[in-house]
Formats: structure tokens, C-alpha cells, sequence
């Protein structure tokens, strides 16, 4: 792989983490976060395969097939399932309205560059700029849970911090031991799978999902 | 003798004369002879700017005091470079607006009190730049807000609101004035003397530097009326008569800009880097709510006001940018950034000049300043359409304005800073960016504004008797118009030796002519020549204009009755599109920051419920800033003046009381 | 010399922009099932409006012929100063991202007046919306013109158009895309298309550009509509050269400027028929979700000036 094209593909991986985290604020319905958090899987599949293959990690592009198939595919196929099963494909107890959720996610993501600038300074290369994108995808997926009320929107704020942390930790630690990651992607996975299963058995007892309706269980 | 000597000289014999003058002469022709004598102060005043520009030493001393008793020094008036701008601005546009006095001003605003106050005001406003030291800065600050208090005074006869305008500016006015007393104060603590060179040569350091800057910084805020101590723009602008709204607006509030100016360029050049972001946020903040009040706001001086708010704010901005830029070593692009802050204050007293005088020609001939009321007047008043829509095109920031021309600066000043690289500086990245968002919505609900104002006042049909009444003014009320329409068409097409002179005024260097007119800036690798643009349009239009020509022969217009039948009936104006109805969608989309308060009745038919008989409409903008900051204050104002009220209860014994307790006390202080 | 060059170019893109419209229309026809009126009907269109007479209301001021005229003339000076075949400018007129913005805004608020002067309230209807929205897009375009000028460090379009020759990799770094998807969506909100706009629309009270002419016809009409066409040329093909860079000239020479007229020709019309087709799928939002589209591409175009600083 070429100096010139990881450099490319590592930016564009990038821009579309980015793309995809603002979409995310944006977007109101829920079967487009959904597509959305399949772009995003795929973009993350991508700087860490471009990552292994400049470096020449055989591992790296494994755990990239592997990141691929479980964020690109697996999951948003299981959230869509949900989504299809409940019958609800909007968004509509947003604490915010979507103006001020996406100048708030402006903010969030000028933060994360000023945050991360020494970061990105101690490495010059083309991987070290993602930095601030990842640490984007962090605040943006809190943004997220904090401002949504559907169970489904609290796991894709839940996914998309995933992403985040995932994003800089393939790039700050040249890659999280392979064990580490796939042990995290594991849980992630069991994560989504129960909540998947308690949205359907609470779906089934109250017809509604909204985290606002749980309060009233422990009365 | 050198031109600003005379200049000098000539200001205080001229502005004698129109005093008297205003006292001695009769009603008939007060306003034509004082009118006149103001307008000539004027013109020495911009001479004297103009001397001053040239670089030619000039001064005027008074030495003051109590003759024999007591000595307090001499006040000097000893104009340089960058008072030399604001002269030429003061004297112009006290010139045009006493021009446009004399046909405007009769009753209450010619009345011997109103005009013995303008050359007083008019004096004062040219004594601040000219000043070579604090007091006499002071002394000049004093003249100029005793005379524009009585003149926005003239007409509280006939309108209870003018009283209340009075006081909202007499107190802003004072707070601006203590602020800056105290300010002063801390500097020539630390300086020997008070000339602006001891003050320069010796600025104080750490706190008591920020004491200083931060005191004089709020004194001359509030003079240049931004957020949040603007409360007096709307009220007095209004209800001052409109040639000395013009002159309020158009100068003196940029009396505000000049103190910045001086504080940051002369007196206290290193600042911390919190100064400038402190000044950044007050300029982006007035800019943007100033803006946003004026789109919303039908009252056509109140709208002008808030857009006065709006460009000071612009103002501000470009010069924090110029400070933080400075800080960082990026010289080159600060004196961009400075340019263009001078730029924006000549712009702005044109066209603001321009659009209060027009303002008070549609005053004057309608009786009315709500634009929901108005309608039409091109067809009416042609003369003040064609100059106030000139006036707008610079508020609006179009080619071929002078508007435009600073706007362009300031954008190329902004996206010239370095913010790139992991050396670059963290603060400047981030609000260089923010900045230009804040200067695009600006420019963008400005374009709304103005479009606002000329489309509803000017164009289609009157919307009431007045205004399909009205009639075009004299020529003394629309010259000075037009002669200001010229000024703002000829900064926007020649802007070449205009910014030169700017970069001169401020000591910036990388500011080239370029082209027929035009103006290069080589350090941002920009040129702008309007004369070019204007030629190529022409070169374009060509071709358009012979199509146009040879079809209108083959197929003339022809009126009818109903071009297009789905409007229904033209015949009723009331039909059209009003200045409230204009602003709704920004007040929907906005609603939060401006808060406004509707009340919608209807009335149903007695048949049935379900027939509308009549629908009532009521929209209310109050100010957010005065809502939330300025009544809690006026409320404990009235509850200890309550709990003061108390001492006072007439009884004899009580204020002997007082007396007796006063006397231990001093006694007491003495012995000690 | 490059006189001669914008002259050209301002042929190309006179006659070009009615078949770009003609294509535009028919894509969306054929796609939805109908035969079309054929690509060359624009073209038919605009040449009867200006051979017929305007009619005037009663009263009507002479804004109501000035205007389209001015909105030709705003539309003409932004596609000649818009790098659309090449990239050699005039020397005293700059092609300043600043300038051809306010070119363009001077043949918006144009029509804003002219919705304005019609004296009914469906023109002061379109005339509102119109410069809500001008006015909301302003941020967009000038952080978007901010975020393209800093890896070049000016905002001349031609230099920044060549950087993107000389080194077309840059295209696809994330401040170029975030920067472009937030430019589209101005080109969208600006030319009055869908999702912003409906072009096609027969309904009064949905309606924004097309209430404000609402009172004009035959000449004026014409003009106006070649007018706002013009506009499409000029920014849909300044994307598209940002977007692919090919095919522009770098000099004056003849086959160059043959083979930039092609090259534009194709990009521009497949552009066009992209948007088409996309928007047989698109609802036109309620106006006052146009605000969150508008903030939507404005946090992208931030977004892209903040990439900006990282990316060197």
C-alpha cells in the first residue's frame, strides 16, 4: 500500500466517521441511524484494515473482516430487526430540538480537536488525525443518549460511542491487543442482543419504548 | 498656519456663532441661519480631519483654571492620524445632518433650546478625536452627551415616550461617563501627566491594567451601544428628531469605536489574550442580536438603531480579531483586520446617515415611521426611495457599496489567520471559524432586513392614507440625502485611497491600490476593484439590454386590470404582505431568543361558531437583554429607594437626629 | 485573451443551461412514467417569453422589467467569473469566492423585491421565504468558502481549482467532502430545488420562488426564468468542478478549451440528471424544516474548516 493512498484511505475513513456522527444528530428516524451506524461500522472497518495493511499486521486486517461483519452487518441487522418488530421508525422524544443538537455536535467536535491536538502533534502521520474524530464519536454518542428517549436510540448512542472508542484505540495504541478488542466487540454484542430481547419482552408488557416509561416500573 | 490649526481655530469661533445665533435670531429663520452655521462646523471639522490625515501638526491649547486662585493645567487639542478619521466622519455627517435640519426641523425640533444644542453637541463629538489628553478627552465627552440629551429632549411635549427615552439615555450616558472617569483614573495613577503620550509611556501593569481596560472598555461600550448596555439605542434613536438620530448614530456612538481604538492601539497595546476574547464575544453578540432585533422590528428608527447595534458589533469584532492575530505575531493579517474595522466606520456613517435622513424625509412627509403603515413611497417620494435604497444596499453589504467593500475586508482579514498545523494558536483556530459564521448570519439576516425596509416602505401600495398621500420633500431635505447616497456609491466603487488612508489612520502596512480603483491586499494575496466589476457587468448587460430593447419595440407592455387572476382583487392593499408578516418565518424560527408575545382573537359570527367574523392579530417584541438584565436591576433600585423613604418620615427630631449623629462622627474622625 | 476565453464561457454556459434544464425535466419525466416535453423546451420556452409582450398591472413600477433584467445580468457576471472551463482569470476581477457570492446575492435580493413590488400577498409570501432562506444560508456558504481556502490559503476559485488539479487526491480528504455535501445542499436551497423548493409545484401556498414572479409574464418572465437557470449553471457547475476536477483548461489553448467545454458539458448534465432523479424521490419538507436542513449544512461545512487545521 502506497504512502500516498493509506493517507487517502485513512482520511476518508475519517471524514466519513465524521459525516456519519453528524447524520447521527441529525436524522430522526431511527431505520436511517441504523444505515448510518452500517456506514459508520464500515468506515471503522476500513481505516483499521488500511492500518493493517500499511503496517503489515495480518491481525489487524483480520480483526477488520471481523469489525466489519459484526458492526457493518450483524448489528444494524439485529437493531433493524427491532426497529421492524416494534414499529417504531422515528425519534420523536428528542430532549432537543435538531438545530440546537446539531450546533451542540459542532461544538462537540471543535472540542474534540482542540482537545486532541497535542495528541495528533506527537505523531505526524496520517493515522494521528483520525484522533480527533474518534474522540467526535464519543461525545456525539453521549449527545445522543443524553438527548433520546427510545430505547433503540439509546443503543445506537451506546454503538456509536463504541465506535469512538474503538476508532482511537486502534490509532493511539497502533491497535488494542487483539484478544482485548474482540473480547470488547464480544460484549458489545451481548449488549445489544439483551437489550434486543428486554425491548422485546417490555414492548410485550407496556406496547411502548420509551427510557421515560421505565421510570414508572419502580413504583 | 497648517489646515488643522485652522481647523482648530475655527471650530469654537463657528460653533459661538451658531449658538448665538440659535438664541438671537427669530422662529422664521432660526433653522435656515443655524442650520447653516452647524453645517460649516461641520466642514471645519473635516477639514480639520483632513489636516490631520496629512499629517500636519496642529494644535490648540486653553489654559485653564481660576484665574489667580487656582491652576489646573491645559487642555489640548492636538488631533493624529487615527483622530483624524473620526473627525472627517463627525464633521461630514454633523454637516449633512444640519443640512437636512434646516428643511426638516420645524415646532418643537427648531425651537431656540434645540438648536443652541446642536453646535454644542456637534463641538463636543469633534473635541473628543482632536483631544491630546484624558481630561480634555473627558471634557469633550461631557459637551457632546449634554447637548444630544437636550436635543433628543426637543419633542417630549407631544410624546410621553420621548421622556422616558431621556431617561434610559441620561443614565446610560452617565454610566458610560463614570465608567470612564474611573478608568482614566487608574491609568494616569500610574502615569506622570495626563497627555495620551505620559499615559502611553508608562501604562499601568497586571490588575490594575485590567481594571483599567476593563472599566474603559465598558465606558466606551456603552457608548457604542452594544449588547447588553444598547437599552438606550432603541429607545432614544426613535424619538430623537431624525437629523440628529443621524448624527447620534451615524457619529457619535462611533466615538465608542475611536476610545477602543485608542485604549487597544495607544494606550494599552499588550493586553492579555482574554481581552480580546472578551471583546470578541461582545462584538459577535451585538452583532448578531442586533441583527436579529432589527429584522424583527417594524418601527423603522428602531430597526436603523438596532442595525446600528449590529455594525458597531462588526466593528468590535474586527478588532479583537486584529488583537488576537496581533498577539500571535501575525501582523500582516491583523492590520487586514484593523483596516477593515475603519472601513466599517466610515461605511456605516454614510449609510447610516443616508437611511435616518430618509428615515425622517418619510417622517416628515407621512407622519409615520411604522412600516406596516407604509408602502409605495417610490412612486411618491422618488428622490428619497433612490437614496435611501442606496443607504440600504450598504447596510446590506452589496456591490457596488462601500458596505460591501469593509464586509469583504473584514471576511479576507478572517480567513487569512493562521490556524493551521499543530503550532498554530488553539483560540484563534477556534474562533476564527465561529467568527465567520457569526459575521455570515449577520451579512444574511442584514440582506433580510434591508430588503425589508426598502421592498415595504418603497415599493407596491400604500398601506394607509398617509402613505398614498405623501409627498416628496424639498430640495434641503433630499440633497444632503443624496449627497450621502454619492459618499456611500463612491467609497463602494473607489475603495483604493480610502483604505489607504485607513492603513495610514492605523498604522497598517500591505494595503495596496490595485486595478482603476480598487484596493489589493498582498498579504492575503486579495484584490477587489469594484470600477472592473461594474465595467464587465456593463460589458455583460450589453447584449441583454439590445434584446430588451428591440423585443419592447415589437411588443410593448401593455397594463390591465389583473395580470394574473389567482391573487384575487389588487384593489385592496391591505391584501399584501406587511413588515410583521415579512419577519414571521425569522420570529418563528428564532422564537426562543426573542420570545415574543402574541395574542390572537377571534371573533365568530353570532349565527354560528364556525364562521370567522373578524380575526385580531397583536405581535409584541420586548428586548430580551432589557427583560432579563435591566428589570430585576430597576426593581431593587425602586425597593431601596422604598427602604430610603423610610428615613425620611418629617420628623423634626429624626433629622436632628441626623445632624447630631453627623457631628459625633466627624468629631470623632477628627480626633482620631 | 482570457477576455476572449470568459466570453466564450459565457456562451457555453447561455446555451448550455437550457438543455441542462431541458435533461433535468425529462430524466423526471421518464421516471415517472410520463414521455416528457423533449430536452430542447426550455430553449422553446424562454425564446417565445421574450418575443411576447408583459403585461402590467395597473400602477406597476418600472422595477417590475428592471429586475429580470438585473437577475440576467447578476446570473451572467457569476457564471463569467465561475472557473467553469478554465481556470485563467481576469486580472482586475478576481474570481473571489466573496465577489461571486455577492454577485449572486444581488440577483436574490432582486427578486425579493420584485415578489415585493408585485403588491400582492403571494409575492410578499414568496419574497419572505426567499430571503429567510438567503439569509439562513449565508453561514453555510461563507464557512464552506472558509473551509476550501485554507489548505490554499486564498479564496480565488482558480487557485483553488488548480490545488485540486495538481493534486486531485485532495478531493476525497474529509474536508473537501464535508465541505461539498454542505455545498450541494446550498446549491439545492439557493436554486430553489427539492427538498428546499419545488420547482414543478402549482400550489400557491407552497410555493417560494415561483410565487414571486407569480405577476410576470411574457418578457419579463423569460428573463427571469433564464435568470434563475443561469444560477444552476453557475453553482451546480462549480461543485462539480470541485468535485472532479477534469477536464478544465490550464491555458488558453484552443484544444483545451474544446476538450474543458466537453469535459464540462458531460459533468454538468450528468450532475443534473442525477439531482432529477433524486428528487423523484424527494418530498419537499415543510418550510420551517428548511432550517434544520440549513443547520445540518452548516455544522458540516464547520466540521470541514476544523478537518481543515488537521489535514495538512
Amino acid at each position: 500500500m502506497t504512502e500516498s493512498l493509506f493517507a487517502q484511505t485513512v482520511a476518508t475513513a475519517t471524514g466519513l466517521l465524521m459525516l456519519t456522527a453528524v447524520l447521527q444528530v441529525w436524522r430522526r428516524s431511527t431505520d436511517a441511524s441504523t444505515r448510518l451506524l452500517a456506514v459508520q461500522g464500515a468506515a471503522l472497518a476500513l481505516l483499521v484494515g488500511a492500518i493493517g495493511l500499511a503496517e503489515g499486521h495480518a491481525e489487524l486486517v483480520a480483526v477488520a473482516v471481523v469489525v466489519f461483519a459484526l458492526k457493518g452487518v450483524l448489528l444494524p441487522w439485529v437493531l433493524a430487526r427491532t426497529i421492524a418488530r416494534s414499529g417504531i421508525h422515528r425519534e420523536d422524544s428528542s430532549a432537543v430540538n435538531p438545530v440546537s443538537g446539531l450546533l451542540a455536535a459542532a461544538g462537540l467536535a471543535t472540542l474534540a480537536y482542540a482537545v486532541s491536538r497535542p495528541l495528533v502533534a506527537l505523531d505526524a502521520g496520517p493515522a494521528a488525525h483520525a484522533v480527533p474524530a474518534g474522540l467526535t464519536l464519543v461525545l456525539v454518542g453521549f449527545l445522543v443518549l443524553l438527548t433520546r428517549h427510545r430505547a433503540v436510540s439509546q443503543v445506537i448512542g451506546f454503538l456509536v460511542i463504541d465506535n469512538g472508542i474503538a476508532t482511537v484505540a486502534f490509532l493511539t495504541a497502533g491497535g488494542v491487543p487483539l484478544v482485548v478488542e474482540l473480547g470488547v466487540l464480544l460484549d458489545v454484542v451481548l449488549v445489544v442482543l439483551i437489550l434486543r430481547i428486554l425491548s422485546a419482552r417490555l414492548e410485550l408488557a407496556h406496547g411502548e419504548l420509551d427510557l421515560h416509561d421505565l421510570r414508572e416500573l419502580h413504583d | 498656519m497648517t489646515l488643522t490649526d485652522v481647523g482648530l481655530l475655527s471650530q469654537p469661533v463657528l460653533a459661538g456663532l451658531a449658538f448665538i445665533a440659535a438664541l438671537a435670531v427669530n422662529d422664521s429663520r432660526r433653522s435656515a441661519i443655524a442650520g447653516t452655521l452647524n453645517a460649516l462646523l461641520g466642514l471645519a471639522t473635516a477639514a480639520t480631519g483632513v489636516g490631520a490625515l496629512l499629517g500636519e501638526p496642529g494644535s490648540l491649547t486653553f489654559a485653564t483654571g481660576i484665574p489667580g486662585i487656582a491652576h489646573l493645567g491645559q487642555l489640548a487639542l492636538a488631533p493624529d492620524r487615527l483622530g483624524g478619521i473620526f473627525l472627517v466622519v463627525v464633521g461630514v455627517v454633523g454637516a449633512l445632518s444640519a443640512w437636512f435640519g434646516v428643511g426638516y426641523a420645524h415646532g418643537a425640533t427648531a425651537t431656540r433650546a434645540a438648536w443652541a444644542a446642536y453646535p454644542i453637541f456637534l463641538w463636543g463629538m469633534s473635541i473628543v478625536p482632536a483631544a491630546g489628553d484624558a481630561v480634555t478627552f473627558l471634557l469633550g465627552w461631557e459637551l457632546m452627551a449634554l447637548g444630544s440629551t437636550v436635543l433628543l429632549h426637543s419633542e417630549h411635549a407631544t410624546r410621553p415616550q420621548v421622556r422616558s427615552a431621556v431617561l434610559w439615555y441620561a443614565a446610560m450616558t452617565h454610566l458610560s461617563f463614570v465608567l470612564l472617569l474611573a478608568g482614566f483614573a487608574v491609568l494616569i495613577a500610574s502615569a506622570n501627566g495626563t497627555t495620551w503620550e505620559a499615559l502611553a509611556a508608562s501604562p499601568p501593569t497586571g490588575v490594575s491594567a485590567s481594571l483599567a481596560f476593563v472599566l474603559l472598555a465598558g465606558g466606551f461600550a456603552t457608548k457604542a451601544g452594544l449588547v447588553p448596555v444598547h437599552v438606550w439605542l432603541p429607545r432614544a434613536h426613535p424619538e430623537a428628531p431624525s437629523h440628529v438620530s443621524a448624527a447620534m448614530s451615524a457619529a457619535m456612538v462611533k466615538l465608542g469605536i475611536y476610545g477602543l481604538l485608542l485604549v487597544t492601539l495607544r494606550l494599552l497595546p499588550d493586553g492579555p489574550r482574554w481581552w480580546a476574547i472578551g471583546l470578541l464575544v461582545l462584538g459577535g453578540v451585538s452583532a448578531v442580536y442586533g441583527i436579529l432585533e432589527a429584522s424583527v422590528t417594524s418601527d423603522l428608527k428602531r430597526l436603523l438603531a438596532f442595525s446600528t447595534t449590529e455594525n458597531l458589533g462588526l466593528m468590535v469584532t474586527g478588532l479583537a480579531v486584529a488583537m488576537m492575530l496581533r498577539s500571535t505575531g501575525q501582523r500582516a493579517v491583523a492590520d487586514v483586520a484593523l483596516v477593515a474595522v475603519v472601513l466599517l466606520v466610515i461605511s456605516h456613517a454614510a449609510f447610516k446617515t443616508v437611511l435616518f435622513l430618509g428615515a425622517g424625509s418619510i417622517l416628515h412627509a407621512t407622519g409615520e415611521r411604522d412600516l406596516d403603515r407604509l408602502g409605495g413611497l417610490a412612486r411618491r417620494m422618488p428622490r428619497t426611495a433612490f437614496a435611501t435604497s442606496i443607504g440600504a444596499l450598504a447596510a446590506a453589504a452589496l456591490p457596488i457599496s462601500s458596505g460591501f467593500v469593509a464586509e469583504w475586508v473584514l471576511l479576507q482579514s478572517l480567513v487569512h489567520g493562521d490556524t493551521r498545523g499543530p503550532t498554530a494558536d488553539r483560540v484563534i483556530a477556534i474562533a476564527l471559524p465561529i467568527t465567520v459564521a457569526v459575521v455570515a448570519l449577520t451579512a444574511g439576516l442584514a440582506l433580510l432586513t434591508f430588503v425589508k425596509v426598502v421592498g415595504i416602505a418603497f415599493l407596491a401600495r400604500g398601506r394607509s392614507p398617509e402613505a398614498t398621500n405623501a409627498h416628496e420633500n424639498p430640495a434641503s431635505m433630499t440633497v444632503p440625502m443624496w449627497v450621502g447616497a454619492g459618499l456611500v456609491l463612491g467609497l463602494g466603487l473607489v475603495p483604493g485611497w480610502v483604505a489607504m488612508v485607513a492603513a495610514a489612520a492605523v498604522g497598517a502596512s500591505g494595503i495596496e491600490p490595485a486595478g482603476l480603483a480598487g484596493v489589493a491586499l498582498p498579504s492575503v494575496n486579495a484584490l477587489l476593484d469594484p470600477v472592473s466589476l461594474v465595467l464587465m457587468s456593463l460589458a455583460v448587460a450589453v447584449p441583454i439590454a439590445v434584446i430588451t430593447v428591440r423585443a419592447a419595440r415589437k411588443a410593448p407592455r401593455r397594463t390591465v386590470d389583473l395580470p394574473w387572476g389567482c391573487g384575487g382583487v389588487r384593489v385592496d392593499p391591505t391584501m399584501q404582505y406587511t413588515a410583521t408578516s415579512y419577519a414571521e418565518p425569522l420570529v418563528r424560527i428564532f422564537d426562543d431568543a426573542l420570545r415574543p408575545t402574541r395574542d390572537l382573537d377571534v371573533t365568530h359570527t353570532v349565527e354560528s361558531d364556525y364562521l370567522v367574523r373578524e380575526v385580531a392579530y397583536r405581535q409584541r417584541m420586548v428586548d430580551q437583554v432589557e427583560r432579563g438584565l435591566y428589570e430585576p436591576v430597576i426593581r431593587l433600585l425602586w425597593r431601596i429607594g422604598d427602604q430610603a423613604r423610610r428615613l425620611q418620615d418629617g420628623s423634626v427630631h429624626r433629622y436632628l437626629g441626623f445632624s447630631f449623629a453627623a457631628l459625633v462622627v466627624v468629631l470623632l474622625v477628627v480626633t482620631w | 485573451m482570457t477576455a476572449l476565453a470568459v466570453a466564450w464561457q459565457i456562451l457555453v454556459a447561455v446555451a448550455l443551461t437550457p438543455v441542462l434544464v431541458g435533461v433535468m425535466r425529462q430524466v423526471r419525466a421518464r421516471l415517472e412514467g410520463r414521455v416528457g416535453a423533449g430536452v430542447g423546451q426550455p430553449w422553446r420556452d424562454v425564446r417565445k417569453l421574450l418575443a411576447k409582450e408583459p403585461l402590467a398591472a395597473e400602477g406597476a413600477g418600472p422595477l417590475m422589467s428592471a429586475v429580470p433584467v438585473i437577475l440576467v445580468i447578476s446570473s451572467l457576471v457569476s457564471v463569467a467569473l465561475v472557473p467553469l472551463l478554465g481556470i485563467a482569470t481576469l486580472a482586475w476581477v478576481p474570481d473571489d469566492l466573496f465577489v461571486v457570492v455577492s454577485v449572486l446575492l444581488v440577483g436574490t435580493v432582486a427578486l425579493a423585491l420584485l415578489g415585493l413590488e408585485s403588491g400582492t400577498a403571494f409575492g410578499g409570501m414568496g419574497s419572505s421565504r426567499h430571503m429567510m432562506i438567503a439569509a439562513l444560508v449565508e453561514p453555510t456558504v461563507l464557512v464552506a468558502v472558509y473551509a476550501l481556502s485554507v489548505p490554499v490559503g486564498t479564496t480565488a476559485l482558480s487557485s483553488i481549482l488548480q490545488a485540486r488539479m495538481s493534486d486531485p487526491t485532495t478531493v476525497i480528504s474529509p474536508v473537501s467532502l464535508l465541505a461539498l455535501v454542505a455545498l450541494s445542499i446550498v446549491v439545492l436551497a439557493e436554486t430553489g430545488r427539492l427538498p428546499v423548493d419545488n420547482p414543478a409545484t402549482h400550489l400557491e401556498l407552497t410555493m417560494v420562488h415561483e410565487a414571486m414572479i407569480l405577476e410576470s409574464s411574457g418578457r419579463d418572465l423569460g428573463w427571469l426564468e433564464l435568470g434563475s437557470w443561469l444560477r444552476l449553471t453557475a453553482l451546480l457547475g462549480l461543485v462539480v468542478n470541485l468535485a472532479l476536477p477534469w477536464g478544465v483548461a490550464a491555458d488558453l489553448g484552443v484544444g483545451a478549451t474544446v476538450i474543458a467545454t466537453l469535459a464540462f458539458s458531460v459533468k454538468l448534465l450528468i450532475a443534473g440528471s442525477m439531482i432529477a432523479a433524486a428528487e423523484v424521490f424527494l418530498a419537499k419538507v415543510r418550510l420551517f424544516r428548511v432550517p434544520e436542513l440549513l443547520a445540518g449544512s452548516f455544522v458540516l461545512a464547520f466540521l470541514s474548516v476544523t478537518a481543515s487545521y488537521l489535514l495538512v
